[in-house]
């Protein structure tokens, strides 16, 4: 190659291919950075990725936004295929062969040294188809996986509802494989192995079709690649074949359209049901501390305290133990001068009173001067006080001789 | 100079006493700091025995805006308590108790008595005090509701018994099957349903002492609001916290993969992932409770609305997804299954295939790479030599 002229290029993808080729790439590269941190949830690069993204929902509509984009790009390819192939009659250079095999084996005795030269190949090698035909297959198991994913309740209709986890199983496998089969397969042969360009230029260079596709080149130059077509066939068969394509792609546009519609309860927020529950429901009127022990508690801790009768003690005419004196010092005096007897001194019963306490009798009949208690309030000041008209009543009760009947 | 001082002893006596007077007044007014060890029974201050000299009468009530405040202490039941027991005297609480007669009760009722004495906790369990100022009670109380509980509802001073290792802080025995019948006293209807649920009905009826009572899933003093989203995202973790404990869960022979099958799952892969970047926001996906209850949660196998059968199931599954009418629809929840060759064949099968399929499709793929790499380089390295001889 010393000559300075340009060498001489064919046409490997017109620009429809290329950009067909474009969709793919970034409806598969979105689905791929989308699908995998589902996979993997408690990876933190996921969680990291689906937050850079607006979190898990808005992660899910992407997702789903890229595989209708993918839909619509593999219907548009079949749209395409057909035309190529009926009108056109473009050679079907990608379906698999037998030869593929052969080349395949070839290649790798090649490679290993234990063949001389590697196999010669046409317009797509077996490398090309093998990535071509796995795609193929990949679409198909994400696509009839995802619908059911997508579309639970409908997919229970009619099948088991085993197959929505076996799908989600399915596409979750096939994603990994469709990933790392692309970053080792699609890399090697197509990046680094030698970074071909013909899908973004369109274009080859003899050298690149003598090395990569010379049965193709040998076919060019044979003048048997591009046979002309006749006009007058080449109008009928469009002729069918557009309405035919018309109806495919209703079909087709319907059939995208009901797999993102199929059912809206999975997807869309509904209105949580929340149970409503009675916080408050007091065993006791108020949550005042209870006299009972703690531990154990009652079934219903009710209050033990009653009351006492706090209605004030009619002053009796009859100025006796039992008449009145004894229904007014209870009041006063017993809390400290009960049961409990502070001082030694217990005011319940007229025995107790006239026993008086640790200083001696309180009452001396007939002698209310020297009458401990009388002594006691007219100093004032004492915890439980009478009051003077009651102290007055008293200081009767015990001139009278302090009678107990 | 001396002689100076001497002349004058007199009237530096008098300036001393003069500036004692003064100190005194300045430390009497400054404010008393809540926040303080107990305090120590002083001389003048009445000891215990004086008090319950009056407050171990029977029957003792003080009216307080015409409701009766009990007055009286069971000094046997005081004596035995918590508090009895560590020597807490009366008056380290009822602080304003000097002697008598008492001050007069500025409280409008026995309620607003216990609310205005309360505080005092603080004394001592600054700790719990404290946590309770983050909790659903204090927020009611601030907003007004003088029925949410407060330290003296749950843990009446003069009863409580000990409950907690003096050392460890660990509950004791004993002190978890008390826990629902303290909460009851206020949320009673709750009570009632959980002593129903299977949590519940193994606390109240077989004394099992290692399921859960209300704190464990509410928390203890800072007990947070279980309505909100934070809560609710949260919950597979709380359930884990026991449900994945395989010592716990050996006894009842529950399996203890439940997190790791809810969170494979689509529900439990969207609530953890949205738990994780947004914890405070809701979701519809649902988390245990939505399936399972909450204060009602029944054994999967209970004959009436036990959960493993699937006409049970559906009724959860149409909470969310109410077109959902097929019972075989709840087999699209794998119930925490792993798949099996007997449970969820289908899958187990489809994972058995891309266990075997990928690493064959990768592994020749990486093979023919490996080969062609080798035969580049041998390539090279030929034309290399041959260069070198020519």
């Amino acid at each position: 190659m010393s000559n300075t002229t340009t060498p001489r290029t064919y046409e490997r993808f017109p620009l429809a291919r290329r950009i067909e080729h474009l969709i793919m790439l970034l409806s598969f590269t979105t689905l791929g950075l989308t699908g995998l941190p589902q996979k993997f949830p408690d990876a933190r690069l996921s969680i990291a990725f689906v937050n850079l993204l607006g979190g898990i929902e808005s992660l899910r509509t992407i997702h789903h936004f890229a595989a209708m984009v993918m839909m619509l790009g593999t219907a548009w390819h079949i749209i395409v295929f057909g035309y190529l192939g009926y009108v056109r009659r473009t050679r079907l250079s990608m379906l698999p062969s037998l030869q593929d095999m052969k080349d395949g084996w070839r290649a790798l005795l090649y490679n290993i040294g234990l063949a001389n030269s590697p196999p010669q190949m046409g317009r797509y090698t077996f490398e090309e188809k093998l990535e071509y035909w796995a795609f193929v297959w990949g679409a198909i198991v994400m696509g009839a996986t995802g619908f059911m994913m997508w579309n639970p309740i409908t997919t229970a209709k009619f099948l088991p509802g085993e197959v929505i986890p076996a799908a989600k199983a399915a596409h979750g496998g096939e994603a990994v494989l469709a990933v790392l089969a692309i970053i080792i397969w699609h890399m090697y042969g197509v990046h680094i192995k030698r970074f071909n360009k013909s899908m973004w230029t369109g274009q080859m260079t003899e050298g690149e079709m003598l090395h990569e596709h010379p049965l193709e080149l040998a076919d060019i130059k044979a003048g048997m690649a591009d046979q002309p077509l006749d006009p007058a066939a080449l109008r009928k068969r469009q002729r069918v074949y557009f309405p035919i394509a018309i109806v495919l792609t209703l079909f087709m546009l319907g059939g995208v359209y009901g797999f993102v519609n199929a059912e809206d309860t999975a997807l869309t927020t509904i209105e949580r049901q929340v149970p409503t529950v009675e916080v408050f429901v007091p065993q006791t009127p108020t949550p005042a501390p209870t006299q009972t022990p703690t531990l154990p508690p009652t079934e219903t801790p009710v209050p033990t305290q009653t009351a006492v009768d706090s209605t004030p003690s009619t002053p009796s005419s009859t100025l006796t133990w039992d008449g009145a004196i004894s229904a007014l010092l209870q009041p006063t005096c017993g809390a400290c001068h009960g049961a409990s007897a502070l001082g030694g001194l217990n005011l319940s019963t007229y025995a107790d009173v006239m026993r008086g306490g640790a200083s001696g009798p309180v009452i001396i009949p007939g002698d209310s001067t020297n009458s401990l208690l009388v002594a006691k309030q007219l100093a004032g000041g004492h915890p439980g006080q009478l009051t003077p008209e009651e102290i007055a009543q008293i200081i009767e009760w015990i001139d009278a001789g302090a009678l107990e009947k | 100079m001396s002689n100076w001082i001497n002349a004058h002893r007199s009237q530096f006596g008098l300036a001393g006493l003069a500036l004692g007077i003064f100190l005194l007044l300045v430390l009497m007014s400054l404010p008393a700091t809540p926040v303080a060890a107990a305090p120590q029974a002083q001389g003048d201050k009445p000891t215990d025995e004086t008090c319950l000299a009056c407050h171990q009468q029977a029957g003792m009530t003080v009216q307080i805006g015409g409701q009766p405040l009990p007055l009286t202490i069971d000094a046997g039941v005081f004596s035995a308590s918590v508090h009895g027991t560590e020597a807490i005297a009366c008056v380290d609480c009822h602080t304003n108790i000097t002697g008598f007669p008492h001050p007069a009760v500025t409280a409008s009722s026995p309620r607003d008595f216990s609310l205005e004495l309360y505080p005092v906790c603080q004394q001592c369990h600054t700790e719990q005090y404290e946590k309770v100022l983050d909790s659903v009670h204090q927020r009611a109380l601030a907003a007004g509701n003088t029925n949410a509980a407060v330290c003296t509802d749950c843990h009446n001073p003069h009863t409580q018994a000990r409950l907690t290792n003096k050392d460890t802080g660990k509950l004791l025995l004993g002190a978890r099957l008390v826990i629902p019948q303290t909460c009851a006293k206020c949320h009673n209807a709750i009570y009632e349903t959980y002593k129903g649920s299977v949590h519940g009905a193994a606390l109240t009826q077989e004394g099992n002492q290692y399921v859960p009572t209300c704190i464990d899933c509410h928390g203890v003093h800072n007990i947070g609001d279980p309505t909100s989203n934070t809560f609710r995202n949260s919950t597979p973790y709380l359930c884990a916290n026991c449900h994945t404990n395989e010592t716990l869960m050996k006894q009842y022979g529950i399996s203890t993969n439940v997190l790791s099958t809810y969170v494979s799952d689509f529900h439990g892969t969207t609530v953890k992932m949205f738990e994780e970047n947004y914890p405070d926001q809701p979701t519809n996906k649902p988390v245990c409770t939505d399936c399972h209850g909450v204060h009602d949660i029944l054994k999967v196998d209970h004959p009436d609305a036990g959960i493993a059968f699937k006409r049970n199931l559906l009724v959860k599954c149409q909470q969310c997804h109410p077109d959902a009418t097929a019972e075989t629809f709840t087999d699209s929840w794998m119930s925490h299954y792993e798949p099996s060759p007997d449970v969820f064949p289908l899958v187990y099968y489809v994972n058995l295939f891309y266990k075997f399929f990928i690493p064959a499709v990768l592994g020749g793929m990486i093979l023919f790479v490996l080969t062609d790499v080798y035969r580049r380089f041998a390539l090279r390295r030929a034309h290399a030599k041959g260069g070198t001889h020519k």
